[in-house]
């Protein structure tokens, strides 16, 4: 490279990582906040004085110890991987099955279904948790955390479907061909030639039903009542939230406990996540 | 409809292998086996939103307390009311600039990673995936407590430098500003991913042969990046509208559709309705107000995806 | 507890004919009841744990088999619950309801009047305010909840306001009502309140009344323009917001906003706790959760709280309350068993450990328990809480009352009041605007 080049070259790399230090800032100031006041004494929370940056009066593991000591965080947190790795299987196991007989056995109504699919994914959870009072309360699962595994699903399945429908349709359908004259029946056409090569797509799309299930608010806020069936998310709100006191230490304190299972599960997948994003479509 | 004199006529269909049935038939179990494949996802979305839906619908012809039915009495009743044109008003600003400004920030950081060494763009693609992948109810409490009026921290940095405090959540327009703000910090992470993607598969050719033409940056930008991602940026404007609209979590938790109701969503504010005031139907009715917009939303998506594909 | 005991008596009979004319084995012949409770989740540690011990060894010695159910009313979720209830029917079979709550569910609701008159019998009548929200057409729909319910008196540092406002709370509102000058009380009133939050503003430390969507803001509004003899839809019926006593109430606040932090406008329930316990806010409109967390965490600012009476206006004086209600579903299916509780729990011995248990913060819907000594008793400072009982001529009112329960409950939900208030004094509208607006507003709730 010449030196106007490279010099215009560091100028850019320069802009960018300027650029980029304002969005960290942005992105990362509030797990920042919430974390430091995590560590904060009450008194310091509550007080006026000093710095509100940095730990002045001494960092504590109190909430901490108090979160999983005095609360039922355990039980939140357990019930919240309890009902996730149900409505994550659940998800993947419709999604993949509809998928495939949606972009592959083409069948009167395929495409009403496919579309149906897609409007479903507009209807939001505001709009539908009134009427499913009645229908979980005839069920009888008002107030247990299965009622999660029945609901989540039904707002995950149409966007996973889509997404998965996308990846079967770019397989080619010669290899289809080819596979049903070996005698292949649509079972293993589906674990041997679909699955593997979707792969991307299918973590994309696990991902997606892992957050959408572990973040989930109103409808455990609506469904659940007692304590020993909440979630993390409700779970934390509602008990370190009383009456008018509101316990800060704990609640940052939970809050980032919770979001760990997601940053966590999500560094470890990422790249396969963001692979999994060039086909198929988009949600923010 | 079997084939004549093929074996499935002698022996008993069950134990004749695919490979020796005629090809009508084969047709005919595909389809069998198509919709029974799609029966978990019929009867999921059937029993759970489809017939929710339309009783919905349903509860919203009601009156107050559900003993008659009143047609369209309760649509009439809400577009009466100062509130609710408020609702729909701020419903319609939020969505706008919170989806224009996620893509432009979006769009400008996916720009700025790709700039970036391939080694090093791996880091900030992560960090700045964590609002998004951060439980929403949960980091909106976080920002509760940036923007407390007695704890601030913003207000703590502008007193240093000088600016006077702001009422984030206690005057109308800083409470939109803030409601929009959690939201373009929610999903802008999601936008740059997605445009991060769709730069990387701009194939390099056209950035090389630009380069010999003499072109810069920004026509590489006009010319090349923007047509090539034309109709990813408007799916993914497209499907954020549907998803922004349908906010619930943050304004719950930062406002309460408050100041004076100057932050409601249809979400919010049909919730309030239901259950703090205990009108079933005319928050049903508040929230089927948002379908006609989604509706011609999805038209517009379908459509573009169609065409994008075609 | 004569009427308890002869009740487990034949209730016990009854268990024990059951059972002898059984045959098989005991356990199953005893035919246990079942009944689960949605009970408030009490925000005063240690609360919960001792209505429990309470409530299940009732459940032992009656035989009946207890399952209790903590709910919070954060996030509505007490609302919530209600609704969902109400609408799958099924769930609890008692269940605590929030303050308006009664009123939108009391068709599925079992009357409780026999519980009702019983308790009226023995102790007196309950408050005018619990009763108008648990008495509605012509029955008990519900019983007034004595956990949960709360009053809106003065949280006062009384060291800020003896001195930079020159008013000794302390020495105006005494531990001992025998003590209390009528005379000076009598001065109390929003005009002397007014001139001491200025002085405590230019002081440096200013009372802080929220005026936003939250029930702080009705629980003191609603008693400011009541006093002033200002009802947004009286018991007939009518619209009778558009008053000279209305506009006057609304320029009266213009005035006193000047005093108070520019952020009441979009506080919510905690905001003004936060502002008292931070040292920096001089007097707010809270019941004693302010004064308890302080306790906790910053005693210096606990030991100088005083709770006292609201401020006299030109027609009376009255106090913001928040009642809650406990309310058996009509599918219940041991409805007797669920009225003997809840009358065992209404009972003055078991009052008086669950007041204990809530230091002080469950105000009784009987007046008759305004004799437990742990509001003279619980310190620092000792006395502090004394007042927190009405002992005065405080009038208990929740916004909306005393118009139909159907539009006080939206006259409270949709936030009339502190809408229309803001409006003038942080919008910037003509108050005769915005006092047009409320009569449109108040036309739409009853054309509902």
């Amino acid at each position: 490279m010449s030196r106007t080049k490279r010099s215009r070259r560091n100028v850019t790399l320069l802009v960018c990582y300027g650029l980029i230090a304002l969005f960290m800032i942005f992105f990362l100031f509030p797990p920042y906040w919430m974390a430091i006041t995590s560590f904060k004494t009450n008194q310091e929370i509550e007080g006026l004085k000093g710095i509100p940056f940095f730990i002045q009066e001494g960092a504590t593991l109190r909430h901490y110890r108090d979160l999983f000591a005095k609360t039922d965080f355990l039980i939140y947190f357990q019930n919240s991987v309890m009902v996730t790795i149900p409505v994550v299987l659940l998800s993947m196991v419709i999604s993949v099955l509809a998928a495939y007989s949606l972009s592959r056995l083409g069948f009167a109504g395929a495409g009403v279904i496919g579309t149906a699919v897609f409007l479903v994914y507009l209807v939001p959870d505001s709009l539908l948790f009134i009427p499913l009072f009645k229908i979980v309360g005839w069920l009888g699962l008002l107030n247990s955390k299965w009622v999660l595994v029945l609901v989540y699903p039904a707002a995950i399945v149409p966007f996973c479907t889509w997404l998965l429908i996308g990846y079967f349709a770019s397989i080619p359908k010669e290899l289809d061909e080819a596979a049903l004259v070996d005698g292949a029946n649509h079972s293993q056409m589906l674990l041997r030639i679909f699955l593997p090569v979707a792969v991307p797509g299918l973590i994309a799309a696990t991902i997606f039903a892992f957050t959408v299930s572990w973040s989930g608010f109103l409808i455990p806020l609506a469904f659940l009542f007692s304590s020993d069936q909440q979630v993390l998310t409700t779970g934390t709100v509602t008990s370190l939230i009383k009456g008018d006191v509101y316990h800060w230490g704990g609640l940052m304190a939970g809050a980032l406990l919770a979001c760990l299972p997601p940053v966590l599960l999500y560094v470890f997948l990422m790249d396969y996540y963001i692979s999994g994003l060039t086909a198929g479509s988009t949600k923010g | 409809m079997s084939s004549h004199g093929s074996v499935a006529d002698v022996v008993p269909a069950a134990r004749v292998r695919p490979a020796r049935r005629g090809l009508r038939v084969r047709l005919r179990s595909r389809s069998a086996i198509g919709i029974f494949m799609c029966l978990p996802l019929i009867g999921l979305i059937g029993g759970l939103v489809v017939y929710p839906f339309f009783y919905s619908i349903y509860l919203s012809m009601l009156n107050k307390r559900e003993t008659a039915f009143v047609g369209l009495a309760n649509f009439h009743y809400l577009l009466s009311q100062d509130t609710f044109w408020m609702v729909l008003r701020f419903s319609f600003i939020f969505t706008f600039l919170a989806v224009l400004w996620k893509a432009i920030l979006g769009f400008t950081l996916a720009l700025v990673i790709h700039t970036l060494p391939t080694r090093g763009q791996r880091i900030w693609r992560g960090l700045s995936l964590i609002p998004w992948v951060m439980p929403l109810a949960l980091s909106s409490l976080g920002w509760w407590w940036i923007y407390e009026p007695t704890h601030s921290a913003l207000n703590w940095i502008l007193v240093l430098v000088g600016v006077s405090p702001k009422p984030w959540l206690s005057d109308p327009y800083w409470a939109k500003f803030s409601v929009i703000l959690v939201n373009i910090w929610y999903g802008t992470p999601f936008f740059m991913i997605t445009y991060l993607a769709g730069l990387k598969s701009i194939p390099q050719e056209l950035f090389e042969s630009a380069a010999i033409d003499g072109a810069g940056p920004a026509q590489r930008l006009r010319f090349i990046m923007l047509p090539m991602l034309k109709n990813i940026i408007a799916i993914t404007m497209l499907f954020s509208t549907i998803v922004t609209l349908a906010t619930f979590d943050i304004v719950r938790v930062l406002t309460r559709g408050g100041p004076r109701q100057s932050t409601h969503l249809f979400g919010t504010y049909a919730f309030e309705l239901g259950i703090a005031t205990g009108d079933v139907p005319l928050g049903a009715a508040v929230s089927l107000f948002m379908f006609p917009i989604l509706a011609v939303s999805a038209f517009f998506i379908l459509r573009g995806i169609r065409e994008s594909t075609a | 507890m004569t009427v308890q005991t002869r009740r487990n008596f034949l209730r016990a009979t009854a268990a024990g004919a059951a059972a002898a004319s059984v045959v098989g084995f005991p356990q199953v012949a005893r035919a246990q009841t079942k009944l689960t409770f949605g009970l408030w989740d009490h925000w005063v540690p240690g609360a919960n744990d001792v209505l429990k011990g309470i409530v299940m060894e009732w459940g032992k010695s009656n035989r009946v088999d207890i399952g209790i159910d903590f709910i919070t009313s954060i996030g509505n979720k007490l609302d919530l619950t209600a609704a969902a209830e109400y609408r799958a029917g099924s769930g609890h079979d008692i269940i605590t309801l929030g303050t308006w709550n009664p009123t939108l569910y009391k068709d599925k609701l079992e009357p409780v009047s026999d519980v009702a008159d019983t308790l009226i019998k023995q102790y007196g009548k309950f408050q005018e305010n619990a009763t108008y929200l648990n008495f509605q057409d012509g029955r008990w729909v519900t019983l007034p909840a004595p956990i949960g319910s709360h009053t809106y008196p003065l949280e006062t540092r009384m060291d800020y306001w003896k001195q930079h406002a020159g008013i000794d709370v302390q020495a105006l509102f005494p531990p001992d009502v025998k003590k209390r000058d009528k005379k000076k009380i009598e001065a109390w009133d929003w005009k002397m309140f007014l001139a001491g939050a200025k002085k405590v503003h230019a002081a440096g430390f200013p009372i802080g009344c929220s005026i936003a969507e939250n029930t702080d803001s009705n629980d003191w509004l609603g008693p400011l323009f009541a006093s002033h003899g200002v009802f947004p839809i009286d018991e007939k019926g009518n619209i009778t917001i558009e008053s000279d006593a209305t506009l006057q109430v609304i320029e009266y606040l213009k005035e006193l906003t000047k005093y108070m932090p520019k952020d009441i406008y979009g506080w919510d329930d905690a905001s003004n706790n936060r502002w008292l316990i931070s040292g920096k806010g001089s007097a707010i409109f809270n019941p004693p959760s302010a004064w308890t967390v302080a306790k906790r965490d910053q005693p210096a600012v606990a030991a100088q709280v005083w709770h006292h009476d609201a401020p006299r206006g030109p027609k009376a004086r009255f106090r913001g309350a928040l009642p809650f209600s406990w309310g058996i579903w009509k599918w219940s299916k041991n409805k007797q068993a669920a009225k003997d509780l809840l009358l065992y729990l209404s009972t003055k011995d078991v009052q008086w450990k669950l007041i204990t248990a809530s230091q002080g913060y469950d105000y009784p819907a009987l007046p008759a328990f305004f004799t437990h000594p742990i509001w003279a008793e619980i310190e620092p400072p000792r006395g502090g809480q004394y007042n927190y009982p009405v002992r005065g001529d405080e009038k208990l009112i929740v916004a909306g009352w005393p118009a139909k329960q159907e539009y006080g409950v939206q006259i409270y939900y949709k936030w009339l009041l502190p809408t229309m208030v803001g409006k003038v004094t942080s919008g910037g509208t003509a108050p005769k605007e915005a006092v047009k607006w409320a009569a449109k507003e108040l036309e739409g709730y009853k054309s509902r």
